[in-house]
């Protein structure tokens, strides 16, 4: 029987060897570039919208164009050499000045084709001035004022976010092993503090450790002046972080665990698990390859959703920590009106948003060979 | 039997094997007290209704235990050797595919999802056997080869496969490190009657070509008649009897075992498939005495008490009925009859 039933030697070898790589490629690819293509149409219709409010409709249009009168008519009326002029003259020069003023910066033409101009101009990141707010350096260039201001949040963020994520995954592997124990309990019952968030413990941590303890700095992100060694600046740096990264894990870890445990648990159950187990394989491999990587497709939604929502929660987080970062500017141009910040800011979270995004979608179909093969492909 | 690890000590023996699980209604005892013997190339088919406690009972010889077990007690040889002696790590290198292997309960969930099928077919030959993965992968083909799945599907995902393709991966699987046993937990019930028989026929050809023992667990009397040297017949827990094949379909004896062939729908007879009044008792408070008296056509009164085990012929049975006043029993019910 073993002659008949033994594959040729060679036969064999090519059978091996034979990795279905190519189609798998393209179909990433595929997937990565229709995934692209609504992630960046959302983009599109986000940033748009934000035209729209942070123009007010147009009417930031009509607030400009009597400021520009009441400037030009100012002046006017101040300047000496016009002091012979009689009042129609005078109306005559400012309202000549004011369509130049106003032609110069395009406030003529109608504001929905000027939306679409913006559009092209805030998608393309030329983002043009602001109206109030410089950067440190004393700029008035939108995309120089946010790029000062966007390696802090990046920073904050990629830290808490990386913690958050490895910190539950560890954590909640180690419950799903032993549900039900002492402290699987706890973190359930602790659930639902992941209902408010990240600024809300922020004000507490800060109560706690800045002004009654004393430990750590109020806010900020780094010692003034700042240390000239490098080594004193990372770790005035760090010092700085220990307490917005604490809010932002605070506001999300205990649900996130619960959930992500959950998801184990749900996994551990399938038949495949007690297979693995029945074939005598030890527990860490059962672990990693049996239970954790069935899941991961599903964590790693999960997680996306996650970070969306604490993006958002960025900008209150940051003022209370007083962060110098995008969530920070983006709270500041709110107040004072600076609608080429807010459009800026906006289009900036909204690609990071959709990077991450992104990068997520694309380790899914790293991770689930249901997305990176097709489901019913290769046949 | 007087020196147990001696070489022609049986293939495997159960004794007095016990599995009880805590529920929150109590404690259900599934396997209570199995006893059974399998040889060598042979091949025993345990057969019973539902909730009997069949899967339990090769989930107890595979030591696959739930968090909820009560009691799990009782003794297993392998060739001779106690294996419930040995310790959970032990038992797990040396026992678990390299001396039992099984196939679940559907297989069709068997097969995890994000791995491809050859990798975990290779994969006990690479942590039990240290094998190289090139070299464990070609094994894995030689198995596809032998069950009858095509050699490229190593690269395929379970997803990518048929029901029947995949059942027969498990059984692949089952196959590659040459187990002295396979466990075969109801393999084809998910599966259309096509393949059924498709399947039946290869593991009849591996037992003859391969001298593979399998124990096969199953609801199926026809199909496992095709497979089966013995017959165990298993009622609430408990096996009620265990006989030759051949003599076991041609005359059940236990009165169960005689209802539940009666149940089987025949093609060449007249007489309509038969069913057994009432349910079969609950695990969690088993009646004392007979467990199937309550529904027994033949019961009498020393029924109430705990049945031995009778051996007739070579056949086990656990009735009342063939004791000598079971003996008078059946003569009196048959004088009745005849009146």
């Amino acid at each position: 029987m073993a002659e008949a039933s033994l594959p040729s030697r060679s036969n064999l070898a090519a059978t091996l060897t034979r990795r279905p790589g190519w189609t798998t490629t393209l179909r990433v690819l595929r997937y990565s570039v229709v995934r692209l293509v609504a992630l960046f149409a959302t983009v599109v219709v986000g940033v748009y919208l934000t035209i729209l409010i942070a123009n007010m409709g147009g009417y930031v249009d009509e607030i400009k164009k009597a400021q520009i009168r009441e400037g030009i008519s100012l002046s006017v009326s101040m300047d000496p050499a016009n002091r012979a002029l009689t009042p129609a003259q005078r109306n005559e020069l400012i309202e000549g000045l004011v369509q130049v003023e106003v032609r110069r910066l395009g406030l003529d033409r109608p504001f929905l084709l000027r939306s679409f101009a913006s559009l092209t101009d805030a998608l393309t990141l030329n983002l043009g001035r602001t109206n109030y707010l410089t950067s440190d350096s004393g700029s008035k260039l939108v995309r120089l004022v946010i790029l000062e201001r966007l390696p802090p949040t990046l920073l904050l963020f990629a830290t808490s976010n990386l913690f958050l994520f490895f910190f539950s995954i560890f954590v909640a592997l180690r419950l799903s092993r032993n549900y039900g124990n002492l402290a699987d309990r706890m973190v359930i019952a602790l659930a639902p503090t992941s209902a408010a968030p990240g600024w809300f413990y922020g004000i507490f941590l800060i109560l706690i450790f800045s002004a009654l303890l004393g430990w750590l700095p109020f806010g900020g992100m780094v010692d003034t002046p700042p240390p000239a060694d490098r080594l004193q600046y990372a770790w005035s740096v760090l010092r700085h972080m220990i307490l917005p990264v604490a809010a932002i894990t605070l506001s999300a870890i205990f649900l996130t665990i619960y959930n992500w445990r959950t998801f184990f648990l749900i996994y551990s159950s399938e038949d495949y698990v007690d297979m693995a187990k029945a074939k005598g394989l030890p527990g860490r491999i059962v672990e990693n390859r049996y239970i954790l990587r069935p899941t991961l497709p599903t964590i790693i939604t999960n997680f996306a959703l996650l970070v969306i929502g604490l993006w958002t929660g960025a900008i209150i987080l940051e003022t209370v920590f007083n962060w110098p970062g995008l969530g920070r500017l983006l709270y500041q141009a709110i107040g004072l009106f600076d609608t080429p910040i807010i459009v800026g800011s906006t289009v900036i979270y909204a690609y990071l948003l959709a990077i991450t995004v992104f990068v997520l979608d694309f380790t899914y179909a790293l991770v689930d060979p249901r997305v990176r093969v097709g489901e019913g492909g290769a046949k | 039997m007087a020196n147990r690890s001696s070489f022609d000590a049986p293939l495997l023996q159960v004794r007095e094997l016990v599995l009880h699980f805590r529920t929150s209604k109590g404690v259900v005892q599934a396997v209570d007290g199995v006893d059974f013997t399998l040889n060598a190339n042979e091949a025993v088919v345990i057969i019973g209704e539902s909730g009997c406690g069949k899967s339990s009972l090769a989930k107890a010889i595979l030591r696959l235990l739930p968090r909820n077990v009560h009691r799990y007690t009782g003794k297993t040889f392998l060739y001779g050797q106690e294996v419930m002696a040995l310790s959970d790590e032990e038992f797990r290198r040396t026992i678990r595919w390299n001396r039992i292997a099984m196939v679940p309960q559907a297989a069709m969930n068997a097969l995890n999802p994000v791995l491809r099928v050859g990798d975990q077919v290779a994969e006990p030959l690479m942590i039990h056997q240290g094998m190289r993965k090139s070299k464990a992968l070609e094994k894995a083909v030689e198995m596809f080869r032998l069950v009858g799945v095509p050699e490229d599907f190593v690269h395929r995902y379970a997803f990518e496969l048929s029901g029947g393709m995949r059942q027969r991966v498990a059984l692949a699987m089952a196959l590659v490190t040459s187990p002295d046993l396979i466990i075969l937990d109801e393999p084809t019930s998910a599966l259309d009657v096509l393949t059924q028989a498709n399947i039946m026929n290869q593991l009849k050809r591996i037992k003859k070509e391969m001298g593979m023992s399998f124990i096969l667990i199953t609801h199926d009397i026809a199909t496992s008649s095709e497979l089966a040297d013995r017959v165990a017949v298993m009622y609430a827990g408990q096996i009620v009897e265990v006989g030759d094949a051949l003599r076991f379909f041609q005359e059940p004896l236990h009165p169960y075992a005689q209802k539940l062939m009666a149940s089987v729908p025949r093609l060449r007879e007249t007489k309509d498939p038969e069913f057994i009044v009432g349910q079969p008792p609950s695990l969690i408070n088993p009646p004392t005495g007979c467990r199937f008296a309550d529904r027994c056509h033949r019961r009498f009164a020393r029924c109430a008490e705990e049945p031995p085990v009778i051996e007739q012929h070579g056949r086990l049975v656990k009735c009342w009925l063939y004791t000598e006043d079971g003996v008078n029993q059946r003569d009196a019910s048959h004088s009745r009859h005849q009146d």
